[in-house]
This record gives structure tokens, sequence and C-alpha cells, in this order.
């Protein structure tokens, strides 16, 4: 405690943050770039090292503070320049003085780290410079520990720091280092700032993630997140998805809203509580998609905005199985009230996938949405990221749902005739509330019938309906009322002999 | 690689002129407006860099002009031991060379880049390249 009384924040210094460029890395840094923080961007060749340096120059260079680029027996300059204007974040008119490469490569071959010191120095003294890159500062070590003593690069390392540090310049040295190298290197110690790419093939696919190993001063997203490298430069996806913030946290259940099928609101116990994350589980043909399409038009009629992210249909294939339900989804389509998000590739990632949709929910301040199918989902994904399917897949309904969204997942059930899974994916816990559509062998006609298996909050029937896909949508008709073993898929008659099936009124416990 | 368009060499005719009136009496002016492209390009595509771009410029002008495949460049990107060829050869010569130089900088890095580059070497000069059109 100072005699002037007890600390505050507004004591401290405040560290400005600069921008990266890159969507999604300021949220990943903690909010940007420490300013006058002294950096390493690491990896493997081909990672996105250069492109990454040059987004952060771009959208920070002005003419009163320019980028230096210093280029060191790497990537020559003039192919450097040649590939980076590929990239829409690489702007003609910065190259008038704002951004400035420079080329040490004669003087690292031919002289001493003293030498490339004073080169740089005078450089950053002459032009006022805010931002220095040097790329690729793997080699000046290289040439260092061939020509100098561990002591000597580590004095050289922090003779660098010192000075353009003092001379208020953000710097970036790039290099292509291993992991192993991470121990003892006076070029990570000195570092404010770690910042190492990744790239991986598995299966024919590439996986690109990043890491910040190391950032002082401020509270970065810790893990491995995954980028990709666009036409527009790198393009990162925080593990946060950009809700890391905690605005209108919904409680769930205030209200119950309208599957759209009024005799399964009822079974139900009144509809979907709002907020509620429901699972429909069913085979192939037993009218998962036609649920969504009826949850996602009764939200429309209601002037709720909805999303459907499909990974097995194409959207105008949508449409018209929608339109030949009666729903003209058209116009909400044209006015930006429905979203239709087809995402196949076979190389996403989940975090970008998610990305997407968490994206498109906040444009449209989505109410519904509805996803088909989450086999589909894990299908598009490179297999790298199957791993993370589940993880990610929770934390993205989790915070949706925390934010009022309403989420009907469908998934497609390999259907036996022994037992009654909910889901291959063991993602049932991913749901409040479980919808489970089968087919069972009645009288030599395979007859379509649901349960409602799950509702977190509330009670729901316990009777097994059956149900037809009807011109109109689904239509539920009577109880399975008679039969034993409907939940096998082939159910013989009750007998006289066996206790008598419960009343229809009975509802379980809705915690049970 | 063609013969450099019209524009193009309209400019190196431009650069030489604008290298006639600042160069010191001592200096051919071919030699000058190549001594200031190199002191530009070297510092951010190194003397390396430079040298490779001139050397292929000198080999590509000397396809039109055969005088000039006796020219031999220095490993810094000078035209030591080559005055007196450029001299020879006269404005002609220093002109298809620039003017290959900067074809090649457009080839590699675009035509906005290299007239931006040009510009921090001749601040004093109108630096543009004639509209395309006149060129077809």
């Amino acid at each position: 405690m100072s005699a002037q009384g007890p600390e505050t924040p507004h004591d401290r210094v405040k560290i400005k943050q600069l921008p990266t460029g890159v969507q999604g890395l300021d949220e990943i840094l903690g909010g940007g770039l420490p300013e006058y923080s002294f950096n390493i961007i690491a990896g493997a060749p081909g990672c996105g090292k250069t492109t990454l340096a040059h987004q952060i120059m771009f959208a920070n260079a002005t003419p009163e503070r320019p980028a230096l680029y210093f280029t060191v027996l790497g990537e020559p300059a003039i192919k450097m320049l040649r590939y980076q204007q590929q990239y829409t974040f690489f702007d003609h008119r910065m190259m008038d003085g704002a951004i400035r490469f420079i080329n040490l490569s004669q003087l690292v071959l031919d002289q001493d780290l003293g030498a490339v010191l004073d080169a740089i120095v005078k450089e950053v003294e002459a032009s006022n410079a805010g931002l220095v890159v040097v790329d690729s500062f793997r080699t000046v070590v290289r040439k260092a520990q061939a020509g100098a003593s561990d002591v000597e690069l580590q004095g050289f390392v922090q003779r660098l720091a010192l000075h353009l540090t003092s001379w208020q310049a953000t710097t970036f040295l790039i290099g292509e280092y291993v992991e192993g190298e991470l121990r003892d290197n006076p070029v990570f110690t000195v570092a404010d700032g770690l910042f190492w790419l990744y790239q991986s093939i598995e299966r024919n696919s590439i996986v690109r993630k990043m890491q910040v190993m190391k950032l002082r001063g401020q509270e970065s997203v810790p893990g491995l997140h995954t980028f990709r490298i666009t036409a527009g430069g790198l393009q990162a996806f925080p593990r946060t998805f950009g809700l890391t913030d905690n605005k209108s946290v919904h409680v769930k259940g205030l209200r119950r809203i309208s599957t759209g099928v009024r005799e399964l609101d009822a079974l139900m116990g009144g509809g979907i509580p709002e907020g509620d994350s429901l699972l429909v589980a069913g085979p192939s043909g037993a009218g998962k998609t036609v649920l969504g399409i009826q949850f996602i038009a009764e939200g429309l009629e209601r002037g709720e905005p909805g999303i459907v992210a499909m990974f097995e249909e194409l959207p105008n294939e949508f449409m018209q199985r929608a339109a030949s339900f009666g729903f003209d989804l058209d116009k909400n389509l044209k006015d930006g009230s429905l979203k239709l998000i087809y995402l196949r590739p076979l190389d996403l990632s989940v975090d970008e996938t998610v990305h997407e949709i968490v994206n498109a929910v906040e444009e449209i301040g989505c109410k519904r949405l509805v996803i088909d199918s989450l086999v589909g989902f894990e299908m598009a994904l490179a297999p790298d990221f199957r791993t993370d399917f589940r993880e990610s897949l929770y934390r993205m309904i989790g915070a949706l749902t925390r934010r009022g969204v309403t989420i009907i997942s469908t998934v497609e059930v390999e259907e036996n005739f022994t037992s009654m899974g909910l889901s291959n994916f063991t993602i049932s816990f991913l749901a409040d509330d479980i919808v489970r559509m089968r087919y069972a062998s009645i009288n030599g006609q395979l007859r379509k019938i649901m349960m409602v298996v799950k509702m977190r909050r509330s009670q729901h029937s316990i009777d097994m309906y059956s149900y037809a896909v009807t011109a109109k949508g689904l239509a539920i008709g009577e109880p399975m009322r008679g039969y034993r073993g409907l939940t096998s898929g082939i159910p013989g008659p009750w007998s006289l002999e066996s206790p008598s099936p419960p009343a229809a009124a009975d509802r379980n416990d809705p915690n049970g | 690689m063609d013969t450099p368009s019209p524009s193009t060499q309209d400019l190196a005719r431009r650069l030489l002129a604008a290298s006639q009136s600042a160069s010191g009496p001592h200096i051919p002016d071919g030699v000058a407006v190549i001594e200031t492209l190199r002191i530009s390009l070297a510092k951010f595509a190194g003397d390396a860099g430079f040298v490779s771009l001139l050397r292929r410029a000198v080999a590509l002008a000397g396809a039109e002009l055969p005088a000039l495949q006796s020219v031999k460049i220095g490993e810094n990107g000078r035209l030591d031991g080559a005055d007196s060829a450029i001299s020879a050869l006269g404005d002609e010569a220093a002109v298809a060379i620039t003017a290959h130089l900067l074809a090649l900088l457009v080839v590699f890095v675009g035509e906005p880049l290299t007239l931006r580059l040009l510009r921090q070497s001749w601040p004093d000069t109108h630096i543009t390249f004639k509209h395309p059109e006149a060129d077809q």
C-alpha cells in the first residue's frame, strides 16, 4: 500500500493492444498484440509465418510509424512481394513509405552480429519505425552459432530487444523452429510473445493450428486454435468461438416454444423449453429433417429468425423439400430471417465450422437453429478434427443455448432390431431433451414410432406413438398400446398374463 | 521474353533523361540510371537479388543489341568495366537494359509496386506507365 492509499488498477501502466489484422487472432491473444513487445513467430516452413507477419504489418504500419521488414537469407523480397500481393490485405499504397523492405542477407554473410545489430538499429532510428520484422531470424541465429558463443548470441538478442523496445517498436522475429528447441534458447527467453504455427497432414487433409505459448502482460486463450490460410490471409478460429463475453445470459426454459408439430409439443409437456438443445435421433427416412423444417417454419411464422446448418442436403434441395410440405421459405431467405449454411468440404475444422454457425447466429439474431445432421457434420471434418468433434460441439451448443438459441440436432441411428440406442456417437449428453424415432415391424408393416425419451426440466409423455410423414409434415397417431417389445422394433402382442400397460396419462419423473 | 512494351521503353527513356540531368559529367547516363536502380532495389532485394535481375535484363537486351552480350556485371551489381560498352552503344543500350529491368519488375511484383519503387528513386520525376491501351 502506498502513502496515498491502496493501489488501484488505474495506477498500473496500460499496455495498448495492436490489432493483428487476422480475424479471430485478437481474441486468442486476449485483445491484440501488446504494443512495444518483442515477439517470435515460429513454425515449420509453409505454415504461414511470413503471411502472418505481413498481415500484422498491413494492419498497423503508417507513414509516420512505418513497418520495416528485414529479410535475411530467406524468401527473396521480390518473390515475397510477388506472392504476398495476392492476398486481399495487401495494399499497394502502403508501399509508398508505410512499409519498407530492407535486405540484410549480405551483411549477415559478411559480418558479425554487432554489424547486424547496428544496421537494424540505424534503420529503425532513421525511420521512426513502429513495427519491425526480421525474416528469418533463425538464419541470423545460425550464423551466430557458427561464429559466436551462446553468451554472445544472448547478448545480441537482449540488446536487440532492448533497443527496439526503447525505440517503441513492436518486433517480430520469424524463425523455423521445432518445439525441441524451446529449452534454454536465449531467443525464447527474451521474447515477450511466442506464437507457434503448426501444419500437419492427416489422411489427405491439411490441418493448421496455432498456439500462443507465451505472452507477457495479458491473458491469452490457451490451447491450440485452428486457422486457415485463405485469399484474405490467415483466419483464426478461437476455441472460444468469439463467445467469451457474458452478455445476455439466457435462463433456459422460461417459456416453451412449439416444434411446429402440435401433438409432439403436447408429448413434450408443452413444446421445447426455450434455450434447450433437442436431439432428434432416428434411422434414415424417419422424418428427422422434416421435423427440423417444421421447427424452423414455425419459428419464422412467429418472427423468430432461424438457421439450418446442413451437411448432407444442398440448400436448394432443402428449400424444395420445405416447399413440398407446404412451407414457402423463399421470402424468409430473401429478408434474411432464414439462413441456410451448407458446409460439406472434407477438410473443415470443427472450430471453423462452429464459427460459421456462431457468426450466422449473431448476424441474424437467430432464435432457432437446426443442425442436420451431426453425422454429416462429423463426416465433413478433416479426420484429425474428428477427435475434437464432441468437445467442440459441446462448447458450441453450450454457448448458443446460453444465449437463448433453441437447437434441434438430428442424428442418424443405425437401426437394429434387438435394442434401441440413442446415438452411435454417444453425444446424447449434449441434449437437454431427446426425441427418438424408430421403425417397428407390426403386422407385416414397417411402422414409424416416436417417443420422448428425455426432457431435462419437465414432465413428458412416456407413451410411444405411431406417426407418419404426410404431405403436411409429421402427423402423430395413436399411442402404441397392446404391444410388448416396441423398443426392439419387433413387438409382439401384450399377453393376457402380463401386467397391464401404464395408463396414457402417466408421466415420468422430470429428473429421472 | 518479349521486347518491352512501348510504354516501358518510354518510361526507361524518361528515367534516363532524369539521370542525365542528375549525373555528373564523368558517369555515363546509362550507368547512372542503372546505378540509381541498384541502390534502390538492392536495399530491399539485396545485392544478389538485384544482380540476378540485372543479368537477366542484360541478357534479354543482348538479344536485341548483340553488342551488349559483352557487358559484364560485377557481383555487387555495379557495371564496373562495362561503362565503356554502354557508353559506346549510347542511349539505345541503356534504354534497352533499363526497359527490360523494368519489365522484369512488372512481371514479378506488378506495375503498381514497380512504379512505387521507381518513385522512391526519382522523387522529382513524374513516373508512370502510359495507359495500357497505348501499347496495343
